[in-house]
């Protein structure tokens, strides 16, 4: 019987069976390519932060302990590949002659490297002259040294007599910062920069110089070992070989956890620093977000794909009550019933896992490009495995909750005849008798408001701890809404057609002629389905809105945040203390490309024992070549304070914290002491605070001054100018850079905001949300397009056989035509509307909610207005289309209808 | 909801009895009444047919439905044809109301406005199967041919109440489709022909939902109002009872018509000889609604 | 479907020391008996009582033609007596099991075994050729018969197509609902409404749109099968119909009145 069954629901059923698998298809495809990506972004994230880093751990050996011991203890641990002691020492300067002039420099640092440490570890150090092995100097300190490959160099040593090297190459270290991290320290408590001078040995030459003892004699290194009083430290740097999960997540426990057990086996005798750790961390949080970002923005098109599926088994629901009936006139049992209810929706269920991953595969190689599949277990298709299963389940569930759910139901009423009834004059729902949907609304406000106290902190990674909150309260807020919303349409849409048939007839009456009145009467009695499809529309509407404008707005802020960082367009960076000269500056706005330049001042101040970058800046013109965001400041607009500076030229904007630290009410005094140009002598210059600055172009994330520029070369004497923004209208920004350093060459560097956009940004923003996006854009607008054309599909057979007697009643091509335009329009216009105003409060929401994951935070929204337009002509496309298609059977022979009927 | 005591139809007009006396019994509102003509003068052509044929699918799978027939039906003539299930007689009511293209031959109605749509609006068509809007009441389904023709509000109201009573479901003006029998169904599908007053009423079937007493009704009604009215009725029917009823049988074999008609004058496959119907001629092509 | 509105009161479930009623032929050999049958609906505010009180038996090898105007609940009737609707008061019993008031599972097993089906239209399931629809309706008989097990395949191939031959359709066994003519069709249902050997057959307007020449036909086989002893219930308007009855009830505002 199964088989029978089987083969006439394939033979006779296929395009139904196959409309319901597409559907089902498209969610399986979002969630399986969504997830495909997270899986992707996340294993991306944990991939570049362990590529930067170039020495995983570094174990500091304590006072007293045998670095030796250490070393071989933590060679021994499980999943280190290469452990080397690097000894460390501090010099009281170095001294180079060159050309007959001495060079000294101040405090340096003395590095100790074994053999084979660049081969081990190939990220610490850059060759930059030279030759690889031997002493070699960093960059800056040669250039402060005047020494090159060949030339001597003497390390003070404090009391002892200086030790003299031969330079061999000089290096440049990419890794400063951790490399002379102060191991075992609070972030606090780290140097704010690595040290100026670098001087690097050999192991062996490191310890003839400074005495240390070393496993073998040192040859070639001509001075005689000196027992010195200079503290020599010990690191063992670590390269760790264990594989580590792809999630940033727990990549970051499992090493926290290793780098624990270490230190549990060293007992004391060393402390691990975790760079691996350290660069996991910020990349958990951010993955975390990533993960919330397609909870956001996967789910509801998940969701509004099964409800279209859903909209259209119910579209069939007449047809298998009928059938169910007339099995059970057969004596079928229910349970055989159900059965074959269950094949029918097993065989959905499939064909949409096939169609879902066979489409998300292609979305995902569309939107992410070839290279981007998960790396090292590259599944079905080059979709995530694991995604892929949740992705068939979900369709499963779907299958399951649309086509099986309303059989079980039926085969539960009571008789055959009352399945047979089951059509009726259409009731209000119960929901909107209890008025639900405004109490949904209402705990979306609560829900949103209460998520709002906490500042929507929906990822707390709190550091050094391995456990990640996410709130997923917050979601709340946003589903509440949208789902409220859709309740609260379909309640107006009710309202209106029930209450409105004359107002309608009205409406309608230049698409329906003499028809008006009885199209109106009809729509008003279909209210049902016109009304889903009018909710569907709004949702399908809502959600293409409110992610394209979250996407926009997330990409308006990685612009910004690369605005913030670079500047401008184009910035030129002057080399300390060499200002450009008038002809460099008039080359400057003489290259192609460039539209204006505007100079940015750049000092130091003193505001009491605490020295801040102060920019001066012309606040008339500066936001020509940037752009100011009002979130930028407080206690007044960026106009607002740019207008202050430039009416009372000593305001000055300082950061929230100074206010704090100094409470400062809009007015008061501030002295700072800036140095005078002529003297060299610090001086102190009174301002008036005028309001608040938290962010500014070029300016650092932390305390920082904003005065107008005239006032400050005033009050110093000088105009020096730190940086000279370059506007280039927003492109070329990367050839109108390398023109400019032809131009100016080794005078300044030149940055472009490109290249800052690739530099700077999480590591959120730099996985590939460009596909992202494109891959929910184009997901939303199938969604869309979906049930727009949906609309028309559902009671088509209701429809062409009112068609067919209206018709042969005499009635003309175009009214029949404009009957079905009438009713394409009034979904078209309910749909659009209230999608429209659901995406409006939706879009709100989730900026607020999703405030986290934008650097800066937005000051309003960014309206992407070409897609929405887009979007909004697919579904009227798609609506035209299928009403196009409804009115082309009204041209079939009516008889031919009637009898199909 | 039929109250069922309608068990035996009241007395409706009887067609000839009544004969140009008969009124809706609101004055405002009479259902036009054909001026009595002479009995010599042949009545105009409302329909004709010339060799039609139709033939179902193509290929060895071809069905023909109708062979090359020829018929033709004039204002005022009651005609039925008869014909077992399958023989055709659907394929040929539905070339008759313009619905169905045939094959082959040619169909004309010299009697009615040579406009398509407004042609359908002269022919009223009772079909076999359930014909109703399915979103629209009883009185609504009932109206829509009107509305159709832009009968103002008022008269539309007035002609559809007048229907439903002359076929008793004047209770069920605001019932959906659904709510009805299928017999209930059947004689709203009636009412909505009636209440169009058209110039050609085809009906097929009509009785099959029908018990007995309640087919006969609508037999009867149908005779009255397409002498009221002056229209040439044609009803198809395999019920021998009904199709007596009628002035003139046709009947369809196997797709094949043929004359069943003491008279030979009843213009079956032989349009070239005038036809003189018994009753009510009519020498215009006026149909009895106002526009 | 429904006769009359009425602000009856809702009737009384048939009490089980009522007198049972039965036909002539007395109940105690009946196939199918109906006792104090109530049916009432619900449309908006309005009850409307379909079925008040209805009692009727049908003995093997007998033919009952139920008689009436349209509306006056036949259908209901019909509906009850198949276990397909559920009477608000009364009891029908097939073969003296009670089919009323039973779980769906014990209906559907003696509609499977017992009871065969034929209804105006639509007795075929679209998407299943007509030998498909035949061979579910005799499985599902057959299937329960011997006692839920299945054997095998479902009815074999030979039985359905004996059975289409009967009917004459055995060169049309492939063809589906939409393919054959209104004659082909009713034959058709007769053949599903057949397939399971039924006791009952329970037919509603089987030739309502038949000509004369299938109608003869249909009620030929009909008579055949309750030659074999089988019970026969036909709800019509045809006086043919009538005429094959050994015995008519009418039926009028939901109540028997002859």
């Amino acid at each position: 019987m199964i088989e029978t069954w089987l083969t006439g629901l394939l033979r006779r059923r296929g395009g139904r069976l196959l409309s319901v698998s597409v559907g089902i298809g498209v969610a399986v495809a979002l969630i399986a390519s969504l997830g495909t990506f997270l899986t992707i972004s996340q294993e991306t994230m944990t991939t570049r932060a362990l590529r930067s880093v170039a020495v995983d751990w570094q174990v500091q050996v304590q006072p007293g302990a045998d670095p030796a011991a250490v070393r071989a203890a933590v060679g021994a641990s499980s999943g280190v590949r290469a452990a080397l002691p690097v000894s460390m020492a501090r010099s009281t300067g170095l001294e180079a002659t060159a050309g007959g002039t001495t060079q000294t420099t101040g405090a340096a640092v003395v590095l100790g490297l074994p053999d084979g440490y660049r081969t081990q570890f190939p990220g610490e150090i850059r060759q930059l002259s030279g030759s690889p092995t031997g002493v070699l100097v960093a960059q800056q300190t040669a250039s402060n040294l005047h020494v090159r490959p060949g030339s001597q160099v003497r390390i003070g040593l404090g009391t002892s007599r200086p030790a003299t090297v031969t330079v061999a190459g000089v290096v440049d270290l990419p890794q400063a910062d951790s490399l002379f991290q102060k191991v075992g320290a609070p972030t606090g408590a780290q140097p704010s920069a690595p040290p100026d001078n670098i001087i690097l040995l050999p192991a062996a030459t490191f310890a003839a110089v400074l005495g240390t003892p070393t496993t073998t004699p040192p040859s070639g290194a001509h001075p005689t070992p000196v027992t010195s009083v200079t503290p020599v430290t010990t690191q063992v740097h670590v390269a760790r070989s264990a594989p580590l999960p792809t999630d940033p997540a727990a990549a970051y426990a499992e090493v926290l956890g290793a780098a624990h057990n270490l230190e549990a086996t060293l007992a004391g005798t060393g402390v691990v620093g975790n760079n691996v750790g350290a660069a996991l961390d910020a990349a958990r949080s951010d993955a975390a977000y990533a993960q919330m970002l397609f909870l956001f923005l996967g789910l509801p098109g998940a969701l509004l794909a099964a409800l279209l599926t859903a909209a259209l088994v119910g579209a069939g629901a007449q047809r298998r009550r009928d059938e169910q009936a007339l099995l059970r006139t057969r004596g079928l049992a229910p349970r055989a019933i159900g059965r074959l209810a269950a094949l029918e929706a097993a065989l959905v269920a499939a064909g949409g896992a096939v169609l879902g991953l066979a489409g998300g595969a292609l979305a995902s190689r569309w939107a992410f490009g070839d290279g981007a599949k998960p790396a090292g277990r590259t599944g079905l298709l080059g979709l995530s495995p694991a995604w892929s299963l949740v992705a068939v389940l979900f369709g499963a569930l779907i299958a399951g909750v649309t086509v099986l759910a309303p059989a079980a139901r039926d085969l539960r009423g009571l008789t055959v005849s009352g399945a047979r009834h089951a059509v009726g004059r259409a009731r209000s729902s119960w929901w909107m008798r209890y008025g639900l949907d405004f109490a949904v609304l209402g705990a979306a406000l609560v829900v949103f408001w209460v998520s709002s106290s906490d500042n929507y902190a929906l990822v707390l990674a709190p550091e050094g701890v391995p456990s990640i909150s996410v709130s997923y309260w917050a979601f709340l807020g946003p589903a509440l809404l949208w789902l409220g919303g859709a309740m609260l349409l379909w309640r107006l849409a009710t309202v209106a057609l029930t209450r409105g048939r004359r107002p309608l007839a009205r409406v309608i009456a230049p698409l329906t002629g003499r028809l008006a009145r009885p199209a109106a009467a009809t729509m008003s009695r279909r209210r049902r389905p016109l009304t889903r499809s009018v909710v569907l529309l709004a949702l399908a509407i809502s959600f293409a809105a409110s992610t394209a404008t979250f996407n926009a707005t997330y990409q308006q802020q990685a612009e910004a945040d690369a605005q913030l960082t670079n500047g401008a367009d184009v910035a030129v960076t002057p080399a300390p203390g060499a200002p450009l000269s008038s002809t460099a500056t008039a080359a400057i706005a003489a290259t192609p490309g460039v539209t204006r330049v505007e100079p940015l001042q750049h000092r130091f101040a003193y505001v009491g024992a605490d020295l801040q970058d102060l920019y001066g800046v012309n606040p008339g013109t500066i936001t020509s070549v940037t752009s100011l965001q009002d979130a930028y400041f407080q206690g007044g607009t960026a106009a607002q304070l740019m207008a202050a500076l430039a009416a009372k030229p000593d305001s000055i904007l300082v950061s929230d914290e100074t206010v704090k630290d100094f409470q400062l009410q809009p007015g008061d005094l501030l002295n700072l002491r800036l140095e005078d140009r002529t003297t060299h002598q610090l001086k102190t210059i009174p301002f008036h605070y005028a309001g608040i600055a938290k962010e500014f172009p070029t300016a650092p994330k932390d305390s920082f001054f904003i005065a107008n520029a005239d006032y400050v070369t005033k009050a110093t004497g000088s105009n020096a100018v730190g940086t000279y923004l370059v506007d280039t209208s927003g492109t070329n920004q990367a050839a109108v850079a390398a023109d400019l350093r032809r131009a100016l060459g080794s005078s300044a560097s030149v940055t472009d905001v490109t290249q800052t956009r690739a530099a700077v940004g999480s590591s959120l923003t730099s996985v590939n949300l460009a596909g992202l996006t494109r891959l929910e854009l184009a997901f939303a607008v199938i969604l869309a397009a979906g049930s727009g054309g949906l609309v028309l599909a559902i009671g088509l057979a209701e429809r062409r056989r009112t068609m067919a007697i209206i018709s042969v009643l005499g009635a003309r091509r175009r009214q029949l035509q404009g009957l079905v335009m009438a009713e394409a329009s009034v979904v078209a216009v309910g749909g659009l509307l209230g999608g429209a105003v659901i995406s409006w409060a939706l879009t709100q929401m989730l900026v607020k909610v999703l405030t986290g994951v934008f650097d800066p935070p937005p000051a309003s929204v960014a309206v992407p207005a070409v897609y929405l337009a887009a979007t909004v002509l697919t579904v009227v496309l798609a609506l035209a289309a299928a009403a196009a298609f409804s009115a082309r059977t009204s041209t079939r022979p009516a008889v031919e209808e009637l009898r199909d009927l | 909801m039929s109250s069922g005591t309608h068990h035996t139809p009241p007395p409706v007009p009887s067609p000839r009895s009544t004969h140009g006396e008969t009124a809706s019994p609101r004055g405002s509102t009479p259902l036009q009444t054909r001026p009595p003509q002479s009995a010599a003068e042949p009545a105009g052509l409302v329909v004709t047919c010339e060799g039609v044929a139709r033939t179902f699918g193509e290929g060895e799978r071809a069905v023909v439905a109708v062979h090359g027939s020829s018929c033709s039906v004039r204002f005022g003539t009651r005609t039925a044809i008869v014909g077992s299930s399958g023989s055709g007689k659907s394929t040929l009511l539905h070339i008759l109301a313009g619905l169905e293209r045939p094959t082959a031959g040619n169909v004309s109605w010299p009697g009615l406005s040579t406009t398509e749509h407004e042609r359908q609006g002269q022919i009223g068509v009772v079909f076999q199967s359930p014909s109703l809007v399915p979103a629209l009441t009883v009185a609504e389904n009932a109206a829509l041919p009107l509305v159709l023709a832009g009968l103002p509000e008022g008269e539309t109201a007035e002609r559809v109440s007048e229907a439903l009573r002359l076929v008793h479901v004047e209770d069920l003006a605001d019932q959906l489709p659904e709510e009805l029998s299928g017999g209930q169904a059947q004689r709203v599908a009636v009412a909505r022909v009636l209440a169009r007053r058209p110039a050609l009423i085809l009906a097929d079937e009509p009785t099959g939902q029908l018990d007995q007493a309640s087919g006969q009704h609508l037999i009867d009604v149908l005779l009255a109002t397409a002498e009221q009215i002056g229209a040439a009725l044609v009803v198809s029917t395999h019920d021998t009872e009904v199709a007596d009823r009628l002035d003139a049988q046709w009947r369809m074999q196997e797709g094949r018509l043929s004359l069943d008609d003491p008279d030979p004058r009843m213009s079956a496959g032989q349009i070239d000889q005038p036809a003189v119907p018994t009753t009510s001629p009519a020498t215009s092509r006026s149909v009895g609604f106002r526009r | 479907m429904s006769t009359t509105r009425t602000a009856a009161p809702r009737p009384p479930l048939a009490p089980a020391s009522q007198p049972r009623q039965a036909g002539e032929d007395g109940s105690g050999n009946a196939a199918l008996t109906a006792d104090h049958l109530y049916r009432f609906f619900r449309t908006g505010d309005e009850e409307i009582l379909a079925l008040r009180g209805v009692s009727l038996s049908v003995a093997p090898g007998e033919t009952v033609a139920v008689v009436g105007p349209s509306g006056c609940g036949k259908s209901t009737l019909l509906g009850c007596l198949a276990g397909l609707d559920e009477p608000d008061g009364g009891t029908v019993r097939v073969g003296g099991e009670r089919l009323s008031h039973r779980p769906e599972a014990h209906r559907a097993r003696l509609r499977a075994e017992r009871i065969g089906v034929l209804l105006q239209s639509r007795n075929l399931l679209p998407h299943l050729d007509v030998r498909a629809n035949v061979r579910l309706a005799r499985t599902a008989g057959h299937l329960r018969r011997s006692g839920g097990h299945a054997t095998g395949r479902g009815a074999p191939r030979v039985e359905v197509d004996e059975l289409l031959d009967r009917v004459g359709l055995s060169r049309r066994g492939g063809a589906y609902a939409s393919e054959l003519s209104g004659g082909e069709l009713a034959r058709a249902g007769l053949a599903v409404a057949l397939a399971n050997d039924p006791d009952i057959v329970l037919a509603d307007e089987p030739t309502g749109e038949l000509d004369g020449q299938t109608e003869k036909h249909i009620l030929q086989l009909l008579r055949e099968r309750a030659g074999a002893g089988a019970a026969l219930l036909v709800v019509t308007h045809s006086p043919r119909v009538v005429a094959i009855a050994d015995r008519v009830i009418t039926l009028h505002d939901g109540t028997v009145t002859s």
